[in-house]
């Protein structure tokens, strides 16, 4: 029988199945675009509440690119989703075909956020379109596009739920690992992390800063964020701060864009 | 009739996850069952190595080819995926000797593995072949129907948004045995069968070892309390496997002895089998 016949490389006899696969591979990693702000905007608590939340936090978007800081927004889905989900799982559909409903509602809400920025540079962008990104943000575009992976029927399921474990928080934190930016925004509707939902329970308080270790070790029955993000959060290479705001309270948007603790900061 | 709720400043509509929180685990847990759909009980995956089959060449593939069609003229439905070998490893090196990002190297390895399956439905065109676009999954019926082997790309869509590896390293998680796995298992179909260069999954590499000893049948959980170093398969499949609902059989044959693929999919025990007695599909 003919021999296998091997490009030299590297990685040419490595076991790539093996944890150890990188080892012996001087990995020196390059930041892409580090000086972009990678910023969600949340489906049920922004998107949903209608224009009284969103039109004043693209005000701030708006006020934010004109200072010269480039800004790409991702969006969330929201209360659609919700109910997709809802349907699918009682339909026993396998998480990879929930996770392909679920990428069009946070799609139709990127949509709707372009064509609200459209006279200030927005515009809709698909996950492949990270590489014409430096021609947008030269040009002082707001890029805007879905929050959710493009993992669909790829998604896995996690054990206990059929709900995918990536969605679009996991997009805005995947996104901004590649771009090599340092801290991905997350704008919501709560002054960020609580020791549990203080939609719910009115004795929640206030998180500021916290490390993934530690809010991983609390083990709260609620998080802000995705548990995915959180998990990643140590092991990531650039982004290593998410920073939740509150879209509702005037300047939070802005502050956190201009790099300001305001909000909650989970730290790796 | 639909109703819309609002009261809290927010319009949702009514459902069950209506106001939740999706990170809350009680949540999460009233979404679960034992179950998930299968779409395609009857068909199978079927994965030809890059390494272990493409990097051989003619003397390795012609033959595998001819007994495809064999496979075909017995009725066997089948999806097949092919890997990328060396060209994925040299992409992969390059990268990482430049610095590029884990998203950036996932976003560029499948086009190696594109490569040979182009070869493959070349050499299988003749016999009824066509590449599959990336999710068009619900087409397969009239592949079928029509005696058309669709060829599916390997590598999963995670491409810019690849994760972060679990390991610290570069090299994404993701690669072709994960993706293969992953679309036999959303869609349910019947099992999955990697053909490789090897007779099955050894206790070490047996290229490496004269005595390393071939594992003929075992479990997914007596695989992961005791993981062979090194690994035929990737091993994020198996991660993926102890929380997966459809999929009970990956086998893994030797694509270099004559009969092993058809054999295997005839129900033969050949090769290696491991099977997931967590799942609870009849």
């Amino acid at each position: 029988m003919t021999e296998r016949r091997t490009l030299d490389s590297a990685l040419a006899h490595a076991n790539l199945s093996s944890t150890s696969a990188s080892s012996g591979v001087d990995y020196r990693p390059v930041a892409v675009m580090p000086d972009v702000r990678v910023v969600k905007i949340g489906g049920q608590s922004v998107l949903d509440r209608g224009r009284a939340a969103l039109f004043p936090i693209l005000d701030e978007v708006i006020e934010a690119r004109k200072l010269g800081i480039q800004v790409v927004l991702l969006t969330g889905g929201g209360t659609r989703a919700r109910h997709i989900y809802t349907i699918a799982s009682e339909l026993g559909m396998p998480t990879g075909v929930v996770a392909t409903l679920g990428k069009y509602i946070p799609m139709q809400n990127a949509r709707m956020v372009q064509m609200l920025l459209a006279k200030h540079g927005g515009l809709f962008i698909l996950p492949d379109d990270f590489e014409k990104l430096p021609l947008y943000l030269q040009l002082g575009c707001i890029p805007v596009m879905s929050g959710m992976p493009p993992f669909g029927y790829w998604e896995k399921r996690e054990g206990g739920s059929r709900i995918p474990p990536h969605r679009t928080d996991a997009g805005v934190f995947l996104s901004c690992e590649f771009l090599g930016a340092r801290r991905a925004i997350y704008i919501k509707d709560e002054d960020g992390l609580y020791t549990n939902d203080p939609k719910k329970d009115k004795t929640a308080t206030h998180i500021p800063r916290i490390s993934a270790k530690e809010l991983i070790e609390r083990n709260l029955n609620d998080v802000v964020v995705e548990r995915m993000v959180v998990e990643y959060l140590p092991r990531a290479r650039w982004c290593k701060e998410l920073q939740i705001v509150n879209g509702l309270k005037p300047g939070q948007v802005l502050a956190a864009l201009k790099g300001e603790d305001v909000g909650s900061i989970i730290s790796a | 009739m639909t109703k819309l709720v609002g009261g809290d400043g927010r319009t949702h509509i009514e459902s069950r996850l209506m106001r939740e929180s999706l990170q809350d685990r009680a949540v999460l847990r009233d979404t679960e069952n034992e179950r998930d759909l299968r779409f395609f009980p009857d068909v199978t995956l079927v994965s030809i190595g890059g390494q272990s089959i493409f990097d051989r060449g003619g003397a390795a593939i012609l033959p595998l080819v001819e007994e495809i069609a064999q496979v075909k003229a017995k009725g066997h439905k089948i999806v097949i995926g092919v890997g990328g070998g060396t060209r994925v490893r040299h992409t992969m090196a390059i990268a990482m000797d430049f610095g590029l990002p884990t998203g950036g190297i996932a976003q560029l390895v499948g086009a190696m593995e594109e490569l040979n399956a182009i070869l493959l439905n070349a050499l299988l065109a003749p016999y009824g072949s066509m590449p599959m676009q990336r999710d068009h999954f619900w087409d397969l019926p009239l592949y079928f129907h029509a005696g058309i082997t669709p060829i599916a790309i390997s590598v999963p869509p995670f491409h810019f948004w690849e994760p972060p590896p679990a390991d610290g390293g570069a090299v994404p998680m993701h690669g072709s045995d994960f993706g293969l796995f992953q679309l036999a298992e959303v869609l349910g179909f019947k099992q999955a069968i990697y053909v490789k260069d090897e007779d099955g999954l050894y206790d070490k590499d047996p290229k490496k070892h004269a005595d390393a000893k071939l594992i003929e049948k075992t479990t997914l959980a007596d695989l992961l309390a005791n993981m062979p170093a090194e690994n035929i398969l990737d091993e994020e499949l198996y991660r993926t496997w102890a929380d997966a609902k459809n999929l009970k059989r990956v086998q893994i044959v030797n694509g270099l002895k004559r009969g092993q693929l058809l054999r295997a999919l005839d129900g033969e025990d050949v090769g290696t089998v491991i099977t997931n007695e967590a799942v609870k599909r009849d």
